[in-house]
């Protein structure tokens, strides 16, 4: 029942990992993996962003089981410069596959399409809950960095503080990264 | 021939001929009109004005014009010829035989006239009349090939394998020259084949052997020649040539089960009738298998057959390396490939004992238990190997019969990966099985929804939804996947039974006998199309040379009726039919009574509402018409071809017919035919002929029914009620009657029951009570009869049923010790038997209606307290969310009911 899969890597554990763009007919997945995944219900505009994203949005294949995804949102910048930011509105896999890379595998999936020639893509970026340590940790490992810091950004979790993580992409930026795995939701 | 005409008319006739040929139909009916203005009585003229006729779809007339012009040329072939190509036209092929056989007395040397002949006479298996045609072909044109292979086709399908295999090598002598054109290799090697074929059917075995050794070289099939060789050189003895044959074979595709099967056959390890090896034979068979799947490592095949014949400790040690090799690669089909097993003793409790165990050692430590005591610890498993094993052990648990534990390790599954569509069908299952038909509909079409570019899905949650008579849901989704959503147009052109079957089902539990109806005549409709079909391989294979397979073919077109789907649908059918002869019709007269007593101001009343209700439904009717006609101009116009509106979309007119008996005999006989033995068929059997009054056909179906199924409640039964008949007849009359009677009187005596056949039934009854006194089926038919021979007996006949005690299962069986032997259907079949017929009553179907709800809690026929019926669907919040994933049948399946 697995669909055609168009990217192939392998996982720590040396199994086969695979990703598969996200399109309406198997949206239903992200939704189901979401809802096992976050405490957040996400609305009907969060699915047709992340469907928008193209290559940006990937679902991640673990022996051909469907474990985690990467879902992000295209901002075009305003004005005459042209250049657009990518969101990475949710980034996880679910709980008996983590610390085996697939995170590492998703995000290193939409590093390469912000660095491919001709992307466009100026600066990455994303909203932690600011005791979640460990993804913070996750992200910096990839080059990304704390930038601000919006108070009361969550309305039903604790703490309701939240910090802006963001890379930003010159014609010289290169990381190269290697590291682990975490769930991390908006 | 008849009148000769004139030659200016005899070049128009020509031109009519002409004119039919090229389709140009107007030109030929005028030309025909000119003749007939002059000669209006020209037999051969009127013929082929109404021949043209029928090409123009104006049946009627066609038939009455070919009729007259017979009528004025009894003696022109030409006549006759039009004539059968009239009843061609209608598939009415033994008429069509009857004109083409009057045709060839008048004008024997025609063979375009006997070419048509012989392709009606093997579409209707006369095959001595084609034989005989096919002879006469061959004598006016022996220089043709195809003449020769026709002729021998024919004897071969008329039994006599000799002459044919003759013939085929007379041919051969005709050929001087050995060499074969390039382009006829094939068809020329199609032909030795065919040949070699033949002679093994006939048992020449060592005949055909050598013919294939000797034409070798000219054989372009070559894995043909090695098939057929391995095979022959088995049944001729040489079994050590045979085997190192098969060994080959193996080599070029080592999961071909044929070649595992050729192999055992010729070292002698066939197993008895019974499906059992000797001590052994097993033993080879371990050596063998142990040597092939070294030799073939990845062959599938060769691994999984030891488990059919390993028992005890020797099928634990197969069992475990070949489970962990699926679960590890994560392959869902592993407990379909285990399921036979389940029904071989004792080797279901091993399972249950090796599965346990690596569920248990996967949990505590993440690893699987080593394979034997001295091997080496395994390494920790990726964490999907719990998922499979979940995934497995829920499956397997469901078939040992333990519900509640199989629900358990599911919902385990689903909480440990949400995102495998698999488990969720595994769970529609359990509760399909379980009873919860809406439930299980609400989770397939879960599954459906995790991915709706799946056919399979959406036909799972199809085939889920009709089970729980979401009929017009089932339509929406399954359109989903039917070209331009026209759905059941398109299903119908696709043949798509199962779902005309279930959807036939499905109404016929609602009592929608008109749809039910237009569902089973569906596969009716499709049967006949196959069989029809075969026509146009009369000529292609010959043409072709695709002996073999079509002489296969032609046999596989002889079973046809045999197929469960075309029987299925037969019952139901025949079932729709008998209950509709049954269902009390309202009687126009009682409505007139009804009306006489009302005032004259309420009928006129009365009459305006009719009059505005038909009014209504009449404008209705019109709007959908106008509708359905826009569509299918539509339709043409984008190319496609304008569909016939279906004027009877409900199957009103169907439910209709004057004699629904007469209906149900014509599925009747073709079933009776082709699936006489089964269970199904006779019961559907007896209920026609009884009610019908067919004293003799119900004896008869008896009497099948104690030679196929002497010991099945339904013989039983049916044995009761025919003698119950016959003892209620007023005497016999008439001279048939009582010849009739003498019959049916033999025939008592036969089966040891006396003069005094209240008694002796009863007596009868009472000894299968006490022979079947543990079996469920049983004492419900036995309680049945016992209340239908005595009245009296009501009270003690439904005790009966309620003191029947569920028999728990015993170790060894498929299902887990302890576990209830009774089924659902079982169960079901009882309740309806409490509820009308001699055994209804109230009471006593409500107390087993609670005794079922306890033991199937999650039936929604006993209205079980798991069941979906039970609870208020609850307003999920998981449904809140806006949007409907993109599917028509979203918002419905919410009203599904609850799932855990």
């Amino acid at each position: 029942m697995a669909a055609a899969l168009a990217t192939v890597a392998k996982a720590k554990d040396g199994s086969h990992v695979s990703l598969d763009g996200v399109r309406d007919k198997n949206v239903g997945q992200l939704r189901k993996l979401n809802a096992a995944m976050f405490p957040v219900k996400y609305q009907e505009k969060y699915y047709s962003d992340a469907m928008a994203a193209g290559e940006y949005t990937k679902l991640a294949f673990y022996s051909d089981v469907h474990v985690g995804a990467v879902a992000c949102r295209l901002e075009r910048e305003a004005g005459s410069g042209g250049g657009s930011k990518v969101y990475i509105m949710t980034l996880g896999v679910l709980a008996p596959y983590r610390r085996l890379g697939i995170g590492s595998l998703l995000l290193q999936h939409v590093l390469g399409q912000c660095e491919a020639e001709g992307s466009g893509v100026r600066e990455v970026y994303l909203h932690v809950q600011t005791n979640n340590e460990e993804a913070i940790a996750f992200y910096k490992h990839f080059g990304f960095a704390i930038t601000d810091t919006i108070k009361n950004y969550y309305r039903r979790i604790q703490p309701p503080d939240c910090y802006v993580l963001s890379r930003s992409f010159g014609p010289t930026s290169s990381f190269q990264p290697n590291g682990t795995a975490a769930a991390a939701g908006q | 021939m008849g009148t000769k005409l004139p030659p200016k008319e005899a070049n128009q006739f020509k031109l009519i001929v002409k004119s039919y040929e090229t389709k140009q139909y107007k030109k030929g009916l005028k030309a025909a009109d000119a003749i007939l203005k002059k000669f209006p009585d020209h037999g051969e003229t009127l013929a082929m004005k109404g021949l043209i006729m029928n090409c123009m779809e104006k049946k009627t007339q066609a038939y009455e014009l070919v009729r007259k012009g017979l009528k004025f040329d009894l003696s022109s072939h030409v006549c006759w010829h039009v004539y059968g190509l009239l009843y061609r036209s209608d598939r009415e092929y033994r008429d069509a035989i009857k004109c083409y056989l009057n045709a060839l007395r008048i004008d024997p040397q025609n063979q375009q006239i006997l070419k048509d002949l012989s392709l009606l006479q093997v579409q209707m298996r006369d095959t001595a009349g084609f034989v005989e045609s096919r002879r006469q072909l061959l004598t006016f044109k022996p220089n043709h090939r195809a003449n020769w292979l026709a002729f021998a086709v024919a004897n071969h399908i008329n039994g006599r394998l000799d002459v044919a295999a003759k013939i085929l090598s007379a041919y051969e002598g005709t050929q001087e020259d050995e060499s074969v054109p390039d382009g006829e290799k094939y068809e020329h090697s199609e032909m030795l084949l065919y040949k070699v074929s033949l002679l093994a059917e006939a048992g020449k075995h060592k005949e055909a052997l050598d013919e294939l050794s000797k034409k070798q070289a000219r054989i372009v099939d070559k894995l043909g020649v090695r098939e057929q060789r391995a095979e022959l050189l088995h049944l001729v003895g040489s079994n050590e040539e045979a085997r190192s044959e098969y060994e080959a074979l193996l080599a070029i595709n080592p999961d071909n089960y044929k070649y595992y099967e050729g192999l055992q056959a010729c070292m002698g390890l066939k197993p008895a009738s019974d499906g059992t090896y000797t001590p052994e034979q097993l033993q080879r068979l371990s050596d063998l298998f142990q040597g092939l799947q070294e030799k073939y490592p990845k062959s599938a095949a060769a691994k999984r057959i030891p488990l059919d014949f390993l028992q005890g400790e020797e099928f634990e040690a197969a069992l475990k390396p070949h489970v962990r090799r699926f679960i590890r690669k994560g392959i869902p089909s592993l407990f379909s490939d285990l399921d036979p097993l389940y029904d071989q003793p004792g080797k279901a409790d091993i399972m249950d004992r090796v599965f346990t165990e690596m569920l248990d050692s996967i949990r505590s430590s993440g690893k699987l238990p080593p394979l034997s005591d001295t091997s080496a610890e395994e390494d920790k498993e990726n964490p999907s190997v719990l998922l499979w094993l979940l995934y497995l052990m829920a499956q397997h648990l469901d078939r040992r019969g333990k519900v509640e534990e199989a629900l358990e390790i599911v919902n385990e599954a689903i909480t440990h990966t949400p995102t495998l569509m698999d488990a969720y069908l595994v769970k529609a299952r359990i509760l399909e099985r379980a009873g919860d038909f809406t439930a299980a509909a609400r989770l397939a079409d879960e599954a459906r929804s995790l991915d709706l570019a799946d056919r399979y899905l959406n036909s799972e949650a199809v085939n889920h939804m009709l089970k729980a008579d979401q009929v017009d849901l089932a339509e929406k989704t399954a359109a989903l996947f039917t070209k331009h959503g026209d759905q059941h147009e398109n299903l119908f052109d696709m043949q798509c039974m199962w779902y005309e079957l279930a959807s036939g089902d499905s109404y016929m539990r609602q009592k929608n006998y008109g749809r039910a109806l237009k569902n089973y005549l569906a596969l009716h409709k499709h049967y006949n199309d196959m069989v029809e079909d075969q026509f146009d391989f009369h000529t292609y294979c010959l043409r072709k040379m695709t002996l073999r397979a079509y002489v296969a073919t032609l046999r596989w077109e002889d079973h046809l009726h045999a197929f469960p789907f075309f029987c299925q649908g037969a019952v139901g059918a025949i079932n729709c039919y008998v209950a509709l002869h049954d269902r009390p019709v309202v009687k126009a007269e009682a409505k007139e009574e009804e009306k006489g007593r009302m005032s004259v101001a309420e009928k006129k009343r009365l009459q305006k509402e009719q009059r505005r209700k038909k009014e209504e439904e009449e404008a209705a009717a019109a709007a959908a018409a106008a509708a359905a006609a826009a569509a299918a101009a539509k339709a043409a116009k984008k190319g496609g071809s304008a569909k016939p509106v279906d004027t009877d979309p409900d199957g009103v007119k169907l439910t209709e017919v004057e004699d629904k008996l007469s209906e149900a005999s014509k599925h009747l006989s073709l079933l009776l035919e082709h699936a006489g033995s089964e269970l199904s068929s006779l019961q559907v059997a007896f209920e026609v002929f009884s009610r019908k009054k067919k004293l003799l056909l119900c004896l008869q179906v008896v009497r099948r029914l104690l030679k196929e199924h002497p010991e099945a409640p339904l013989t039983h039964s049916c044995l009761v009620r025919f003698f119950l008949t016959v003892r209620d007849l007023p005497p016999a009359e008439s001279e048939s009657d009582k010849i009739v009677r003498a019959v049916i009187d033999a025939e008592r005596a036969d089966l040891g029951l006396s003069d005094d056949l209240a008694a002796s039934l009863q007596q009868r009854n009472e000894a299968f009570l006490e022979a079947h006194k543990d079996s469920l089926p049983h004492r419900a038919a036995a309680a049945a009869a016992m209340a239908m021979l005595d009245t009296g007996l009501k009270a003690r006949a439904i005790a009966v049923i309620h003191e029947s005690e569920e028999p728990l299962a015993k170790s060894g069986g498929a299902l887990a010790e302890g576990v209830g032997e009774w089924s659902l259907d079982e169960c079901a079949a009882v309740l309806r038997l409490l509820q009308e017929g001699p055994l209804a009553d109230e009471a006593g179907a409500q107390r087993w209606k609670d005794r079922c709800a306890q033991r199937f809690p999650y039936s929604q026929h006993f209205k079980g307290s798991k069941s979906s019926v039970k609870a208020p669907p609850p307003v999920k919040d998981e449904g809140e969310e806006e949007g409907d994933e993109g599917s028509a049948a979203g918002s419905a399946a919410r009203a599904n009911g609850v799932v855990e």
